[in-house]
């Protein structure tokens, strides 16, 4: 069971939605190793990228509080692989 | 037909349009554009509240008795500050409001103007959304989305933030057009790339429901247990009909309560910190605990690593992430209690639970003698429920006469009880009576609060009488803030730190503002008091002079397990 995951939240591009998705990492205490954002092919579309020291249920309670948030257009978790901490580092 | 109108205006057409006739409020300089244009839509009652808190409270009232959205409204600053408080408890509780606030304008923003707050940023995380308008045009389609998400999904508070400007700023309106983007269900959307990550979530309302019925039939001590998703989504008849088809006997939670009838050969009562022993031995006793529409909060499960530990759970939420927050389930459904809970209740197998009602049976607990004198809550309530017959609302603060209201009332009709419980806001229940009041204009409406919960809201008794609301309204007096105290009694070595609370007379106090009001101080004078109030046609207050150091038993100790409730008092270093 890795004790690392990856969730990347895609959403739009405005301060209010990327305020709010960020208050969910705060808000529900998040063990965060790392966060980033970063604008994506997409016009109008960012994504927001963070890793946390988690089982995958708490990995997964964690990305589903996302899906509430209007204007996440989606969520996608993954277990972090050793090579997707060096692609992101 | 399109139209050219101001913002104020907008506002006031897209709340109508929607079918909304009450909003409660409190003007400022902020939000002045909007009362000015009030004026001409009559139709649009305005509630003007004595704190903006009570105005979101009774917004919140309005919408948990009604199922509609609850209105509020105040200024910039102090005035949209004061709303938090009631938008944290409607955001806790899952109940639609729209809160409309003033802004400084535009060009002030940013600026530190005077009652200039950001709002939107206080209000991000207790609100499902929230808008800050910064053009006109986009104002109509801000309204009606915001209604719509308040709605929809699991209800949540949201708010709308309209600098003044933006007010008067005229556009042109067309009358029913649609809301600003065609809404997705948040709350039920499936994650991707997600393979193990998600334990226990069926993958399809069929699959669950296949695999919960399969559950039924193979458990032998199974419990249905009902939050406010029921009352929510009106699935009272699905329960029941799930419960009967069965024999499984059901609980509800503080929010569940009245979901399902008290009387019922199969009611069982509340669970969690002041749940019967018989309640919470029965979940620590149960194999299959079958949850619908709640959270399974910690005040319901006690320590979840010793919460119903020979329970498999099927949780039915339609908040995909209230899944396996709070305790893991063997099976997750995602859906909308009422038809998830009619498909399961089609599906399962015809059964009897008798050996397992009379286990339960045998677990019942004499009731501890906590009353010294004979005006005991009991009592109290019983004679409420004479008065009324058993036909009115019950809306009650926080503290200990919420508990002993959630445990010894016979609630009869669905959604009679209303309360402030995932947030625990004392002050809800008058303001949230005067809601509860206009969306039930026919009904009878008691506001129970306790001497400390009731001294912080008691002016909307002048709200009340100015807006003719005849909310009547029961102050259980006993000279303490009294759960803070019995927590003190039981963990604190009984240091009664702050807690004696000093009330004035509440006879004057109802005769200042011109309604009646009566002081009980025996039983014997109960039935008449309490029917002249109940049956006077205005506004009425009864304060019931309860013994000072009655306690709420059984108790669970805060993060102790369910199997070991305190039932007397223990002896502390003070005794």
């Amino acid at each position: 069971m890795p004790d690392s995951h990856t969730v990347a939240v895609l959403l739009d591009d405005a301060l209010l939605t990327l305020n709010r998705a960020v208050g969910v990492l705060r808000r529900r205490n998040v063990p965060i190793e790392r966060v980033a954002l970063r604008p994506t092919a997409t016009a109008g579309v960012s994504q927001l990228t963070f890793i946390l020291k988690a089982d995958a249920a708490t990995a997964d309670r964690v990305a589903q509080q996302f899906h509430k948030i209007v204007g996440v257009r989606d969520v996608v978790l993954a277990a972090t692989e050793e090579s997707t901490r060096e692609v992101q580092s | 037909m399109t139209e050219t109108l101001t913002g104020a205006q907008i506002l006031c057409r897209t709340l109508l349009e929607a079918g909304v006739d009450v909003i409660f409020g409190y003007p400022g300089g902020a939000i002045m554009p909007f009362y000015h244009a009030l004026g001409d839509h009559p139709a649009l009652r305005h509630i003007l509240v004595r704190h903006e808190q009570a105005a979101a409270h009774a917004a919140d009232g309005y919408a948990r008795a009604s199922g509609r959205v609850g209105v509020c409204v105040a200024t910039s600053g102090p005035g949209a500050t004061n709303l938090v408080t009631g938008l944290a408890t409607a955001h806790m509780d899952s109940s639609p409001v729209v809160a409309i606030t003033g802004q400084v304008p535009r060009a002030m923003i940013g600026r530190d103007a005077f009652q200039e707050t950001d709002i939107v940023g206080i209000t991000l995380p207790i609100t499902k959304q929230n808008y800050l308008v910064q053009d006109v045009t986009e104002l109509a389609g801000v309204v009606r989305e915001a209604l719509a998400v308040a709605q929809q999904g699991r209800p949540g508070p949201v708010l709308i933030d309209v600098p003044k400007d933006v007010q008067n700023q005229k556009t042109t309106y067309t009358p029913g057009a649609a809301a600003r983007a065609t809404l997705r269900d948040k709350n039920t959307q499936s994650l991707r790339g997600a393979p193990a990550a998600a334990p226990g979530v069926s993958a399809s309302v069929e699959d669950g429901v296949r695999e919960a019925a399969r559950l039924i039939a193979a458990a032998e001590r199974p419990l249905i247990m009902v939050g406010h998703g029921v009352i929510i989504g009106n699935a009272y008849a699905e329960v029941r009909a799930l419960a009967e088809k069965t024999g499984i006997p059901v609980i509800t939670t503080l929010l569940g309560i009245s979901a399902f009838p008290d009387g019922h050969p199969l009611f069982l009562g509340m669970p969690g910190m002041h749940g019967e022993v018989r309640v919470n031995r029965a979940i620590q006793h149960a194999d299959l605990i079958v949850g619908i529409g709640l959270r399974f909060d910690d005040r319901v499960t006690g320590n979840t690593a010793g919460f119903a530990p020979r329970a498999r759970i099927v949780h039915i939420d339609l908040d995909r992430a209230e899944i396996g927050k709070n305790v893991p389930v063997t099976v997750g459904i995602v859906g909308d209690a009422r038809d998830v809970t009619h498909r399961l209740a089609a599906v399962v197998q015809p059964r009897t639970c008798e050996r397992w009602l009379a286990e339960i049976h045998d677990f019942t607990r004499p009731r501890a003698a906590a009353f010294r004198g004979d005006l005991a809550p009991e009592t109290i309530l019983a004679s409420l429920y004479q008065a009324t017959e058993g036909r009115c609302t019950i809306v009650t603060d926080v503290g200990q006469h919420q508990m002993w209201v959630a445990k010894l009332y016979p609630y009869r009709e669905p959604n009679s009880h209303i309360t402030s419980g995932g947030l625990g806001t004392m002050g809800f229940a008058v303001p949230a009576a005067m809601g509860v009041h206009l969306a039930r204009p026919g009904e009878t409406v008691w506001a129970i609060s306790g001497d400390g919960g009731f001294q912080m809201n008691m002016a909307e008794i002048a709200t009340m009488v100015q807006e003719r609301l005849p909310v009547k309204m029961a102050i259980f007096n006993n000279g303490y803030l009294g759960m803070v105290r019995q927590w003190q009694q039981f963990f604190h070595g009984k240091r009664y730190s702050c807690t004696p609370i000093w009330s004035p007379d509440y006879v004057k106090l109802a005769e200042a503002y011109g309604i009646p009001g009566w002081r009980v101080k025996e039983a014997a004078e109960l039935p008449d008091v309490v029917a002249q109030a109940n049956d006077y046609s205005g506004p009425a207050l009864v304060e019931f002079v309860i013994e000072q150091e009655a306690n709420v038993y059984p108790m669970i100790p805060p993060g102790g397990s369910l199997s070991e409730p305190i039932e007397t008092a223990p002896a502390s270093a003070g005794d």
